[in-house]
């Protein structure tokens, strides 16, 4: 089939926006992950005991059995291993960083799931899976994951 | 005086001029009178004048554009938003004389939400030094040796000093020999600036503060610890919100079927199409017609002049979504047949502010067209009344 | 009996709702999906492990929070399962409980868990409404689903003390409903004698439209399961409720085509004609013992129920009169207080279909209905003026 060659005399566009304001509450238990973060620096996960699996971000129930977890707390320490990465190459309004920069994810000592944050302090190039990071902390503090600024290597 | 929710009435009004924003009131011309009924009620006027405030309990509420009354309780509720305003204001609990709007509009621009802070134990700077060693961050301070000293004058004072060295901190009564810096205080001026209650910077500045020694060191000490956080502070009822306002710009294309309806405008005429089996007129032109599932060739000129079916005269400010702006209100959507349109095809457009008042079903109307036509929804500019 | 052809019959055998309320600090939207989903299961004496399908809905610009079914997969319960996302407007929930009544009846799936739920409080509702307008046209002019246009037609129709008497007392009747529902969010404990200060005295939204009329912004879901009929009853919490028939239909103009010199056949008329006449109901207010209808406004719930029953002239105005459709009247309307008390968008056209069948099983709360429920309506609105319909009965005997 060969492509119909079109009139586009009348066709018009209109350049147009969608603003909405919002709000997004984080619920009781994201409330107190993020407040962790912020005023004390720590970065807490929540535990099946039945299923033996650590969870960060927290979750009210374990995805796997279904049973209330939301209060066994865990301190997942600032250290973990990268289990795996890509590289923002483009900048854009709504990154969190200036490209390019290193999206990873990190198992945290102790946790079953990985957290998903940014790489710096190293060049993107030599960034591996299997090395050891850190957590380093925000001076300034939004109320948002970005309380935790980034991981580095240890 | 009675309080609600951990606030009085007169809390509102005693805290209105420091929550005023002046930059934000520039074209504000308004008295607003507020009546708070029952136990700790009491009446109000707030008197806003290009930036200007003055805030007066008053006997009687005179000279007022618009009153809010409400019983004392629900008064500090809804202002705390412990209650929601738009509810307490259907049930008629919240009722408000003249123009209600400006709840939800003006008053939110020019005014600092009013809070409660919730009272805290005090905290002695005893207890807080007590939590400095744990607080200290060995990787900010590597290869540092230095003695801080801590004279805080005052009932709850003491002589510390602070000792940091090989990537630990011991804190002490007393001062060490060689101190770096001293720093020289009230107690209570520390302990608030560690809850975060005064500022430090202000404080050295006004000379609450006094540093003997090596300032650079003194300004350094801060990144060496983790931030001082008040054990009495209700952390569990802090619920985190975030407030964002989404934007994307977008581009959307008429096709060259909907844009015969903006090429039409483009000449200041509304191009309609019409279907060839029940004859009816389709504005904006649509490719078949949905009911007799025909495709749709023919275009007919309608009006300019019509005829009202319906209007909505809105009151209820709400975000126009294509800019994100909130809206003037009133304004007025009326529906109109175009004159040579089939009956059933009604379209909308924006009518004349000005003629809003005078506006009827049956009424025959015509377009108002910007100098420029460009081919979209701004080239009429509205319709007016037709006389 | 008269019936749509069907390739199974399908039964509700599970409901489970969250509280309504204008706001859920405390909650976030996975863990306000997850009471639903947990409520439901109980009430049906299942696991999650039960359930073959998940169908899942609500509309991204009410949260502004895109995939939303991917993030709340938590909360569903859809890790490793089939699950759908519908997003209909103002029909949703209803759309839901159609697509669930589908995929079970089609054979496909045993059972079928659906979820509509929304937290308006995170968003603009009326902003968000507004987008459904062309962007070339009407978007700059909508106001979301605020608009007068039915108060002042019904004011041109049977005169203005008469009409706003009308929508007045329906939106009292609402409220006396709501404050029997203890999930219900608005319960105002308005009262008969306030109608004359409300009519002239609630703030105007939009012409007539006050604010008195129009629909709550709240926060909630609501879940239901859905089985086959060789499956209900075995080892289930409560007795099945029947689902006999659905229809759903839409329109092709655009709001600004819709207020014409003549009046094109409104969506729920043609719906209910069509539904009532392939199920062989010649007299739905004889045959239903109650409707939970989707009532957006005052106004509105006034003018839609003389389409919803195929009624003439004033037939619907003199029912409101007479009390016809009060709690212990001929045909009660909402007995939970329906949209106007509780309107979290994604979950409210659910929620008409799970209050009918909780008022089929008799244990509705505070608000059931003191004679036997046997046959219900449950209705769904949204969009350009759309429609979705159904009837659920007690007995499975057709």
């Amino acid at each position: 089939m060969t492509c119909k060659h079109e009139d586009t005399r009348n066709c018009f566009v209109l350049e147009g926006k969608m603003a909405l304001p919002n709000q997004y509450f984080a619920g009781r238990l994201g409330s107190k992950f993020i407040i962790a973060l912020r005023d004390k620096k720590k970065i807490m996960g929540v535990r099946c005991q039945k299923c033996s699996k650590t969870f960060i971000p927290p979750r009210e129930y374990c995805e796997q059995c279904w049973s209330k977890i939301a209060e066994n707390w865990v301190d997942l320490g600032s250290e973990g291993e990268l289990v795996n990465f890509t590289v923002i190459r483009y900048n854009d309004k709504h990154l969190p960083k200036k490209a390019p920069y290193v999206l990873g994810q990190i198992k945290l000592t102790g946790a079953d799931t990985p957290l998903t944050h940014v790489i710096q302090g190293i060049d993107p190039k030599d960034v591996h899976v299997g090395m050891k990071v850190k957590a380093v902390f925000a001076e300034k503090t939004t109320n948002t994951i970005m309380d935790l600024d980034h991981f580095e290597p240890v | 005086m009675a309080e609600y929710f951990g606030a009085t009435v007169a809390d509102i009004f005693n805290t209105m001029p420091e929550r005023f924003k002046p930059e934000e009131a520039k074209d504000v011309d308004i008295v607003i009178g507020y009546e708070a009924t029952g136990e700790g009620g009491g009446k109000w006027t707030a008197t806003i004048k290009h930036g200007t405030l003055k805030v007066e309990k008053v006997e009687e509420l005179k000279g007022c554009k618009t009153t809010i009354h409400a019983d004392a309780e629900i008064f500090v509720g809804v202002t705390l938003g412990k209650i929601t305003a738009i509810d307490a204001l259907t049930s008629q609990k919240l009722r408000v004389v003249g123009d209600a709007r400006l709840l939800m509009t003006l008053l939110p621009k020019i005014f600092v939400p009013f809070t409660v802070t919730p009272r805290k134990k005090a905290v002695s700077a005893r207890a807080i030094l007590a939590t400095v060693e744990s607080r200290f961050r060995p990787e900010k301070a590597e290869g540092v040796t230095m003695n801080i000293g801590y004279d805080l004058t005052g009932e709850n004072g003491g002589q510390w000093t602070l000792m940091i060295k090989d990537g630990r901190c011991t804190v002490r009564e007393g001062f060490a020999e060689d101190l770096a810096v001293k720093l020289i205080m009230d107690a209570d001026v520390y302990a608030g600036m560690m809850l975060g209650t005064i500022d430090g910077a202000s404080a050295f500045t006004s000379g609450q503060v006094r540093i003997e020694g090596d300032m650079m060191a003194a300004a350094a000490t801060t990144k060496f610890f983790h931030k001082y956080v008040d054990p009495n502070a209700a952390e569990a009822e802090e619920l985190i919100c975030l407030r964002v306002t989404n934007s994307i710009d977008q581009r959307f294309a008429s096709g060259p079927v909907m844009g015969r309806w903006f090429a039409g405008l483009k000449e200041k005429k509304f191009m309609a199409n019409k279907c060839p089996e029940c004859g009816r007129t389709q504005i904006p032109p649509r490719e078949i017609c949905a009911i007799c599932r025909v495709r749709v060739h023919e275009f007919v000129e309608l009006g300019p002049k019509g005829t009202v079916t319906n209007f909505d005269i809105v009151y209820f400010a709400s975000p126009d979504p294509l800019t994100g702006a909130v809206r003037d209100t009133p304004y007025t959507p009326i529906y109109v047949v175009l004159d040579g349109a089939s009956e059933q095809d009604a379209f909308a457009f924006e009518l004349k502010k000005e003629d809003i008042d005078r506006i009827k079903v049956g009424a025959k109307v015509r377009p108002v067209w910007a100098d420029k036509p460009t081919g979209s929804f701004r080239d009429v500019l509205y319709f007016e009344l037709d006389r | 009996m008269k019936k749509h052809k069907k390739n199974r019959n399908v039964a509700i055998i599970g409901i489970g709702q969250t509280s309504l309320s204008s706001h859920k600090e405390d909650q976030n939207q996975v863990e306000m999906v997850q009471e639903a989903v947990i409520n439901a299961l109980q009430d049906a004496h299942l696991t999650i492990d039960d359930i073959d399908c998940i169908v899942h809905g609500n509309m991204e610009l009410f949260e502004m929070q895109f995939a939303p079914d991917l993030w709340h997969s938590l909360g569903t319960g859809a890790y490793g399962k089939d699950e759908y996302r519908i997003t209909t407007g103002g029909t949703t929930g209803m759309t839901l409980v159609c697509a669930a009544d589908n995929l079970v009846a089609s054979g496909l799936y045993d059972t079928v868990l659906a979820i509509g739920l929304e937290k308006l409080q995170e968003g603009n509702t009326t902003g968000g409404i507004t987008n459904m307008a062309d962007p070339l046209w009407f978007r700059n002019l909508q106001t979301g689903a605020l608009t007068g246009t039915t108060a002042a037609e019904m004011i041109n129709e049977f005169g203005e003390e008469r009409a706003k008497r009308a929508a007045m007392k329906y939106r009292i009747m609402m409220d006396k409903h709501a404050v029997l529902n203890p999930r219900a969010h608005r319960r105002f404990g308005l009262e008969y004698e306030q109608a004359e200060d409300l009519m002239a005295n609630s703030p105007q939204l939009v012409g007539e439209l006050r604010l008195i009329h129009m629909c709550s912004q709240s926060d909630g879901a609501c879940a239901m399961i859905f089985t086959s009929e060789k499956k209900a009853g075995k080892g289930t919490g409560k007795p099945p409720v029947w689902i006999r028939d659905h229809i759903q239909g839409h329109r092709e103009e655009t709001i600004p085509n819709l207020f014409g010199a003549v009046k094109p056949e409104m969506t729920h008329h043609y719906c209910a004609r069509k539904l009532y006449e392939r199920n062989g109901i010649t007299d739905p207010v004889a045959y239903f013992d109650v409707f939970e209808m989707y009532d957006p406004s005052a106004w509105w719930a006034m003018d839609w129920l003389r389409e919803f029953f195929l009624l003439k002239g004033d037939e619907h105005i003199k029912m409101l009169e007479r009390g016809d459709f009060d709690l212990d009247g001929k045909i009660p309307i909402n007995p939970s207080g329906g949209v106007i008390a509780s309107n979290p968008i994604g979950a409210t056209a659910m929620l008409r279909p799970a209050e009918a069948a909780l008022q089929i099983r008799g244990d509705a709360g505070p608000h059931q209905i003191k004679k036997e429920v046997r046959h219900a309506l449950a209705s769904g609105f949204g969009g350009t003026f759309w429609t979705a319909l159904m009837i659920l009965e007690k007995d499975l005997n057709w």
